[in-house]
């Protein structure tokens, strides 16, 4: 199966300030995928690379299989939403429809206005008018009318309260199965994330520090806490995520294929939040650690 | 992708075609008066000195409307392309930035030189089409001042300009066109440099300014190659007494390059020669005992001007050689936008 979106070293630069650098990664079709990661960790950047907005400077970037924004075809095959939803403020909803119909070769009328009429929005108002969460339904209405294959969306619902965003999310769902559309969605709030992905990426730093199918995340991490010991005596095939400790116990999260049957552990099941958590600060701890160094040297 | 560019375009389009209606509603109302006292004048059939005090009338017969709106007009061509450049031009493509919007346009299902090449030729085209309408509108209503400076000189200073004065030249012909389409790319191309409307808009104005002086002072007069010609100071001088030529005697309304004067030898001469700069009973003198001017003075020593001129004949080589300027540098303009928007660095 074609990879959505296949990445190999690519890297993005602003000025002399790299903002994606050395990303490979490889997302396969069919999924919803939630790509998450702190501020500043390159997601916008990747987003924006694979719908073509950007080109990278460094590696290459594949999205179904084609270079992105290559001609209108490969344009029609993804739809985009940008951060904050931006629409023509001075353009009314309706007018926004015909924008998409008329940009747009497989445009899907009934479709664009059967979604505005179920949620309600008038499509005489002008986009200005709108609240925040209408007018990122607006902006997912087009995305979806266009027909797309593949549907990426950068931060959705970063501007909404939590009932727009649960709203939004499960409506983003519905036409995603609707349609078999794949969708990429990032977020650095994982907990918007948890209802919907079946895929999670993970990305610190420009670099994919984790990526795979919830369900298997989470059937193949484990959180572990027992008496005080150190991480380095565990047996082969555990790898430590991350790990805690006070003066008598010890908390891991570990990933591992098989069981854990060490007697003095108490195994439980973990979140895919803390999950996530986990690898960003994994990664975060390592950075300091790597800049101490730096110091150190510089001594 | 038309509709497009029509819809977001609309209300500029709207407030120009009222703007084009206003000026053409003025110069309507008072078109028919000027053209009425023209055919009544004694401009049509006057002869040597004659066309002078005729000319003189005619100007003197002029209401004081026609004086307001005669540079009015002018001042509404020179100044169109530089509004077109600032509100057109410096928006287009700074606006969707600065909404953040080029995100929606840019990921429909038309590429991203598509949407540009649109969106600049039907504004371009319309930022043209308004400039000339203008500039016609405004060669009909002043037709009859026209028609007089080619007879005879008189007037104001501001009536006594030829077609190849510095204001008449880039506002008659072709060359609004020209200067249209330039403002309209530059203002475009300033806007796709900074991304911002109002930056965008500064760098345009005073740009297209730099450009709209500099053309007529260092430029204009080295896009053809002059005539040259030999000329008697007295017919050359219309100020009655200084050394450079004001006309060229038979063809008032070339355009002087540039104009010397020369001594009996043939030497050039840069003072009125003494015995001539203040001979006895100048006119108007009182006491005068003879009716003779420095220019006349120097005639009889024999002095003469060397004058290179463009003559009229070539009026439209100039024109189209300026405006063809004009419009390659909107095509080199509108391809940085392309280009620099081509890089996807957005």
């Amino acid at each position: 199966m074609t990879a959505v979106i296949a990445a190999d070293g690519l890297g993005k630069r602003y000025r002399r300030q790299w903002a994606l650098a050395d990303c490979t990664l490889s997302i396969p079709a069919g999924n919803v995928v939630g790509l998450v990661g702190p501020n500043g960790a390159g997601k916008t950047t990747l987003l924006n690379l694979a719908v073509g907005l950007l080109a990278p400077d460094a590696g290459t970037i594949e999205v179904l299989g084609a270079s992105p924004a290559a001609g209108p075809a490969q344009l029609a095959r993804v739809g985009f939403l940008a951060q904050d939803s931006p629409v023509y403020a001075g353009l009314s909803v309706a007018d926004h429809l015909k924008l998409g119909a008329h940009l747009n070769t497989d445009w899907d009328a009934g479709l664009a206005h059967g979604r505005l009429e179920r949620l309600d929005i008038d499509p005489s108002q002008k986009a200005a008018t709108l609240s925040g969460g209408q007018r990122a339904q607006l902006a997912l209405t087009l995305a979806i009318a266009k027909r797309p294959e593949l549907l990426i969306l950068d931060e959705p619902v970063a501007s909404l309260d939590p009932l727009a965003r649960r709203e939004f999310l499960q409506d983003l769902m519905e036409a995603a199965a609707e349609q078999e559309l794949s969708v990429v969605l990032s977020s650095h709030l994982i907990a918007d994330l948890e209802r919907v992905c079946d895929y999670l990426v993970v990305l610190v730093g420009s670099r994919v520090r984790v990526a795979g199918p919830v369900d298997e995340l989470l059937a193949t991490h484990y959180l572990l806490s027992g008496p005080r010991r150190d991480p380095a005596s565990l047996p082969d095939g555990l790898e430590v995520i991350s790990a805690s400790h006070t003066d008598v116990q010890t908390t891991l999260l570990v990933r591992t294929s098989g069981p854990v049957l060490d007697p003095a552990w108490t195994v439980s099941q973990v979140g895919l939040e803390d999950l996530a958590l986990a690898y960003m600060s994994q990664a975060t701890r390592r950075r300091r650690r790597d800049n101490n160094h730096h110091l150190e040297v510089q001594k | 992708m038309i509709w497009l560019t029509w819809r977001q375009f609309r209300v500029q389009a709207l407030t120009a075609a009222a703007a084009l209606a206003a000026f053409a509603i003025l110069l309507a109302a008072t078109g028919p008066q000027l053209a009425s006292l023209y055919s009544t004048s004694k401009v049509i059939d006057c002869h040597g000195f004659a066309c002078n005090n005729a000319a003189n009338a005619f100007f003197s017969s002029l209401a004081g409307l026609d004086k307001v709106v005669y540079p009015l007009g002018i001042g509404v061509i020179l100044a169109a392309p530089a509004i077109i450049g600032i509100f057109w031009g410096a928006p287009l493509i700074a606006r969707e930035f600065e909404t953040r919007t080029f995100n929606l346009a840019w990921t429909q299902g038309v590429t991203r030189a598509q949407w540009l090449a649109v969106k600049l030729a039907l504004t371009g085209l319309a930022a043209m089409a308004v400039t000339e309408a203008l500039s016609l509108i405004y060669a009909w209503w002043a037709s009859p001042i026209s028609k007089v400076i080619g007879r005879g000189q008189g007037g104001p200073q501001l009536f006594s300009q030829g077609p190849f004065s510095s204001v008449i030249f880039a506002s008659h012909g072709i060359t609004p066109l020209g200067y249209a389409a330039f403002a309209f790319t530059l203002g475009t191309a300033a806007g796709v440099l900074t991304r911002r409307a109002l930056p965008a808009m500064a760098i345009t104005l005073a740009i297209f300014a730099a450009v709209q002086l500099a053309m007529p002072l260092a430029i204009r007069p080295h896009l053809v190659s002059p005539s040259h010609t030999t000329a008697s100071i007295y017919a050359a001088d219309e100020a009655f007494g200084s050394l450079t030529a004001d006309v060229v005697p038979g063809q008032r309304n070339a355009w002087i390059i540039s104009s010397q004067a020369l001594n009996a030898a043939g030497h050039p001469v840069s003072a009125i020669p003494a015995a001539c700069a203040n001979p006895p009973g100048a006119p108007g003198e009182k006491g005068g005992t003879s009716a003779i001017t420095p220019a006349q003075c120097m005639q009889k020593r024999g002095y003469r001007e060397a004058i290179s001129y463009v003559p009229t004949s070539r009026y439209w080589t100039l024109q189209w050689t300026e405006t063809a300027i004009f419009l390659a540098l909107a095509l080199a303009l509108a391809w940085f936008s392309f280009w620099r928007l081509g890089r996807r660095r957005a």
